[in-house]
């Protein structure tokens, strides 16, 4: 057996004794299904535990394990009556967890996960004089249509968004389904079914310019949508682009494919959806790049700077 | 050969029953499971249970075995390994458990839960993943965040940062303006911040002399220790997410832009005051500047729906980048 299935077993028994001192009688099932594992490897720890105690291990000095048909209990375990403390990262996970889900439902300083937070807190500072520091904040400022459509995606309702679409640099108005919301990365979206390209999509909250709850509802999807992060399909031309160190920043904005650095600067290739949006994206990084590939792109960004130039040209 | 589950777990009550510290020699002895090897393979298997035990969380602790501190035996001290009483209730037990399905941290902090779950001595449907009972069946999806906890460095920051020890690390800031350079860091870390989707190590920068915010995605290499835990002093004024926002400079000065119809409500949400409307059917709006680069790409991504009207300075620069983008077009 590997060395971390054994920690993780010497972990569920450390965890799971403390129960069973409190729930003699306690099934294998109701062991499992709390603990993780099947019965037969409840079973297992079990067995093992038996031979365990004090030193000396004598009578009175070994745990004493009883099970009786699917029935358990132990013995001789006072040591084990309370469960081992949390780790640090544990009660930091969990705190941050609470958190930031507090933030996500707008949940406030009062309810059950604040007060469970605020628990949380407690332990950490009670077990060291410096409680590890975390602060958290998913998106700021939070888009003012949050509130709506949380309300939408609890009652099922469609909405009708009035929607700019980056990639394709035009605003249309369509219907959604509405599943859920989600921060990632700084930004909320709202996933859902779109009626105007009927397939699932992922509206990020900064771009959608109007937002109205109709009074059409629709059942819960049957799966959770997959996080909403760009998704590069295969008929999406690739993009090399040589960025001087000045435009390094763009690294932040796509999911590049490729990253090399390059006489100081990066040469980068990423895969854009539309080549008018790879075109605003070379025009924002303002001289600061250079385009390899593709071969129409460089032609696509003149055209587009050189029609923009038309308004400066008068001056 | 024993079990290794059973011998770590004597091991475990060996060291949290004892009233002295246990010598090597005596755990060898009296701990079952040790003994029959040779003392080498004994002391190297007593080191890796250590090892292991201490990384699960178990504190085994040395201490002086006599008055002169020359011998180090081992303990377990039962209040360092007792889980205090937290009495979660049931409600705030199962808002956990969502919090962390919405996170995506079950997998991740399900033994944490667990240990909540027998603390407060409730059913199994809330301590665990596995489906024991209905899920709130119709009910909505809830909404899911990312925090990214897989980021860089992140948990030997976080250590750092609870133990007070100083660390260093190369740091290559980005900027869009790139002038900040490259190079070593030393920081005494104050605090991890989550902001926007991003990490930070907020901290007192040696070199500058002054707090300073690290994205930990920007740090190359590995972090190493740069003095001894405790080391410095933790300063008394809390970190918030507003640390790692960088001071927007000149705070008042704006440019009046142009902005077309199909876009003019997304310039407004960044504008300053209302729009006027334009005899050409656009809107003028009143935008802050703040770092005039950044300005001027974000400018640049319009493409023409967004036109720079004054201050003059501004107007030259768009315009003069956008000739060089245009090349033989214009």
């Amino acid at each position: 057996m590997s060395a971390s299935a054994t920690l993780r077993r010497l972990e569920r028994v450390l965890t799971m004794v403390p129960w069973v001192l409190d729930h003699p009688g306690v099934t294998l099932d109701d062991l499992a299904a709390r603990f993780g594992g099947t019965p037969r490897e409840i079973l297992a720890d079990l067995d093992v535990l038996g031979y365990c105690g004090l030193p000396g291990y004598g009578g009175g000095d070994l745990i004493e394990v009883r099970v009786l048909g699917d029935r358990v209990s132990v013995h001789l375990a006072d040591y084990f009556r309370r469960p081992l403390r949390l780790t640090v990262r544990e009660a930091v996970t969990l705190l941050l967890a609470a958190r930031a889900f507090a933030q996500a439902l707008d949940a406030g300083e009062s309810g059950p996960l604040a007060a469970a937070a605020a628990k949380l807190e407690a332990l950490l500072g009670s077990d060291s004089e410096h409680p590890p520091a975390v602060a958290l904040e998913l998106s700021s400022p939070a888009p003012e249509s949050l509130a709506d459509l949380r309300a939408a995606v609890d009652a099922g309702r469609v909405v009708r968004l009035v929607y700019r679409s980056e990639s394709k640099a035009e605003t249309t108005t369509r219907e959604v389904e509405p599943w859920r919301l989600a921060a990632s990365g700084g930004h909320w979206y709202l996933q859902g079914w779109c009626r105007l390209a009927d397939g699932p999509r992922d509206f990020r909250l900064d771009r959608v310019r109007e937002h109205e709850v109709t009074g059409e509802v629709v059942a819960t999807p049957e799966a959770a949508p997959s996080p909403p992060i760009y998704r590069p399909g295969p008929e999406h031309t690739e993009v090399v682009l040589e960025v001087a160190p000045q435009g390094r920043w763009v690294v932040d904005w796509i999911v590049a494919d490729r990253v090399e650095p390059r006489d100081g600067g990066l040469r980068i290739a990423f895969r854009a959806a539309t080549l008018d949006w790879a075109a605003r994206l070379v025009l924002r990084l303002a001289g600061h790049a250079r385009v390899l590939e593709p071969p129409d792109l460089a032609a696509r960004v003149a055209d587009l700077a050189a029609g923009a130039l038309a308004a400066y040209e008068h001056d | 050969m024993t079990d290794r589950l059973e011998r770590l777990i004597n091991l475990v009550i060996a060291l949290r029953e004892t009233r002295v510290p246990l010598a090597v020699g005596e755990i060898r002895e009296r701990v079952a499971g040790y003994g029959q090897d040779d003392y080498e393979a004994f002391r190297r298997m007593f080191e890796r249970d250590k090892a292991d035990l201490r990384a699960l969380g178990v504190p085994v602790e040395t201490a002086p075995l006599d008055a002169w501190g020359d011998r180090q035996g081992y303990r377990i001290d039962p209040d360092r390994y007792d889980l205090p009483e937290i009495a979660l209730d049931s409600e705030e037990l199962a808002a956990l458990a969502l919090a962390l399905e919405a996170t995506d941290l079950a997998d991740a902090a399900a033994g944490g839960l667990r240990k909540l779950a027998v603390d407060a001595g409730q059913p199994p449907s809330v301590a665990g993943r596995e489906p024991t009972g209905p899920q709130d069946a119709g009910a909505r999806p809830r909404p899911r965040v990312d925090l990214g906890l897989d980021a860089p460095h992140l948990g030997a920051l976080m250590e750092a940062q609870a133990s007070r020890t100083p660390v260093r690390f190369g740091y290559a800031p980005a900027g869009r303006a790139g002038q900040a350079a490259a190079g070593e860091r030393t920081v005494e870390p104050h605090a991890l911040v989550h902001r926007s989707g991003r990490w930070y190590l907020v901290g007192h920068d040696r070199d500058r002399r002054a707090r300073r915010a690290f994205r930990l995605d920007r740090i190359s290499g590995s972090v190493r220790r740069a003095g001894p835990p405790g080391s410095f002093e933790m300063p008394e004024e809390p970190v918030g997410p507003a640390d790692v926002v960088p001071e927007a400079p000149a705070p008042d000065a704006t440019a009046l832009v142009a902005a077309q119809p199909d876009v003019a409500w997304q310039v407004a949400r960044r504008a300053r005051g209302g729009g006027e409307a334009l005899e050409d059917g656009r809107t003028a709006y009143h935008v802050p500047v703040g770092d005039p680069e950044a300005f001027v790409t974000w400018v640049l991504g319009w493409a023409g729906a967004v036109e720079v009207r004054s201050p003059p300075e501004l107007r030259a620069e768009v315009a003069s980048r956008l000739r060089a983008l245009a090349g033989g077009r214009a």
